[in-house]
């Protein structure tokens, strides 16, 4: 058999451990790691995210999978995120106002978490159960990295765990 | 769970002069500096374990491993250290000792119960009275490393009584960190010995924990057979990043 290059499918939920269930589901806590840092730092949540990948890319391809894709959620939130804490602490040493553009980022940003916080939790639960959960364009990066178009041809529509909408 | 360090026959003098003149710089620091940074990494692992356990009932299991062996290496380093074995302590969570061993056996299910009070009031009711005690025998133990380094030092012999003593109170300050981070449900005995209850379980489980975990990755490696030929042990473990 050369590469990987043929049929990959998907595991179902009643096939995968509950040891890599947990394991998956342990990728989207990450978003919490700064919380148990004690350190109000979101490249932390990041760095974390980025551990946690590598200490698990070499376990099962739904672990990996859940790991790649909470990794990849991580990027855009802790730019957004140290992005506004550069610009509090500026504001703060610097002092300078707080305009209402920073209060509208600032806004915007919270929200932005609320929204990230909420789809990792139900990420965090599917995941538990050993379903797969894309979120908008990175499960679709993460899916096409570990599993492939092979997989789509192998699965059945009535299957819990498919691969994400029109892949 | 069991920790067991082992008494030797004999102990180097050479050793034991070596690390105690250059033990900070060849032992303390390189062990202490990559402890602690493996240390935060648990520390969020064990934050996070907290909630697990509180919505789920259960400590993850792989969490649990890391735990488990990231606390025997921090007890090579120790044993080695309080010159209570020989050698040099392995390092890494992977890391193993013929000499130094602790196994602590997955409780499949923890009670979240116990967790918010052990939360709440685990510095009441644990903390504190073990803190108590601990004290007093590390007072001891400490007296009794500095009369056996002189020991060691004059007839190559660590008394085994002694040994047994200090071993134990390293035994019960685990007993209480286990108990403390939701890593077990029973609550620590207020002794260093080593108690039977604990050594029995883990030899049953042993044998089996092994046969639990083959079936179940056997079954999840079809879904994905054709990309993995070449799993062995692994398993059922799959090669994802093979592109």
């Amino acid at each position: 058999m050369e590469g990987h290059s043929t049929h990959i499918a998907l595991p179902q939920p009643h096939e995968i451990p509950k040891r890599d269930r947990e394991d998956a589901m342990g990728a989207y806590l990450m978003m919490f790691a700064a919380w148990g840092a004690g350190l109000p730092l979101p490249l932390l949540n990041l760095l974390a995210a980025i551990i946690y990948f590598f200490t698990n890319k070499k376990t099962s391809r739904f672990v990996s999978f859940h790991a790649y894709q909470s990794l990849l959620t991580q990027i855009p939130i802790s730019i957004l995120n140290a992005s506004a804490v550069a610009w509090t602490l500026r504001n703060l040493y610097k002092d300078y106002a707080f305009s209402d553009y920073f209060w509208t980022y600032f806004i915007f940003i919270g929200l932005w978490n609320l929204i990230y916080m909420i789809f990792s939790i139900i990420a965090c639960v599917q995941a538990r159960k050993g379903r797969f959960y894309y979120f908008w364009v990175f499960g679709r990066i993460s899916f096409a990295r570990y599993f492939g178009p092979d997989a789509v041809s192998l699965e059945e529509k009535e299957k819990p765990n498919l691969p994400p909408e029109g892949f | 769970m069991t920790l067991s360090i082992q008494h030797q026959e004999s102990y180097s003098r050479g050793e034991l002069l070596l690390r105690t003149i250059f033990g900070a710089i060849y032992i303390f620091v390189p062990h202490v500096f990559l402890l602690a940074f493996i240390g935060i990494w648990a520390g969020i692992l064990g934050f996070l374990a907290f909630w697990v356990v509180l919505f789920t009932g259960s400590y993850p299991q792989s969490w649990f491993e890391f735990q488990v062996k990231l606390m025997n290496w921090s007890m090579r380093f120790t044993a080695t250290i309080m010159h209570l074995v020989d050698g040099y302590p392995a390092f890494g969570v992977n890391g193993t000792s013929d000499k130094v061993s602790l196994t602590v056996s997955y409780p499949e299910t923890i009670s979240r119960g116990l967790v918010i009070v052990r939360t709440l009031f685990g510095a009441i009711y644990v903390v504190l009275p073990h803190g108590v005690c601990l004290m007093f025998r590390m007072m001891a133990t400490g007296v009794l490393a500095i009369l056996a380094w002189f020991s060691v030092l004059f007839t190559g012999n660590y008394p085994d009584r002694w040994h047994a003593f200090n071993v134990g109170t390293l035994r019960w300050g685990l007993r209480v960190q286990l108990y403390m981070t939701f890593l077990t449900d029973e609550y620590p005995k207020f002794t260093g010995k080593e108690l039977e209850e604990d050594a029995a379980p883990i030899a049953e489980a042993e044998a089996p924990a092994a046969d639990d975990t083959a079936p179940a990755r056997d079954d999840a490696s079809p879904a994905t057979d054709d990309a993995t030929p070449a799993s062995d042990d692994a398993g059922s473990k799959e090669k994802p990043d093979g592109e």
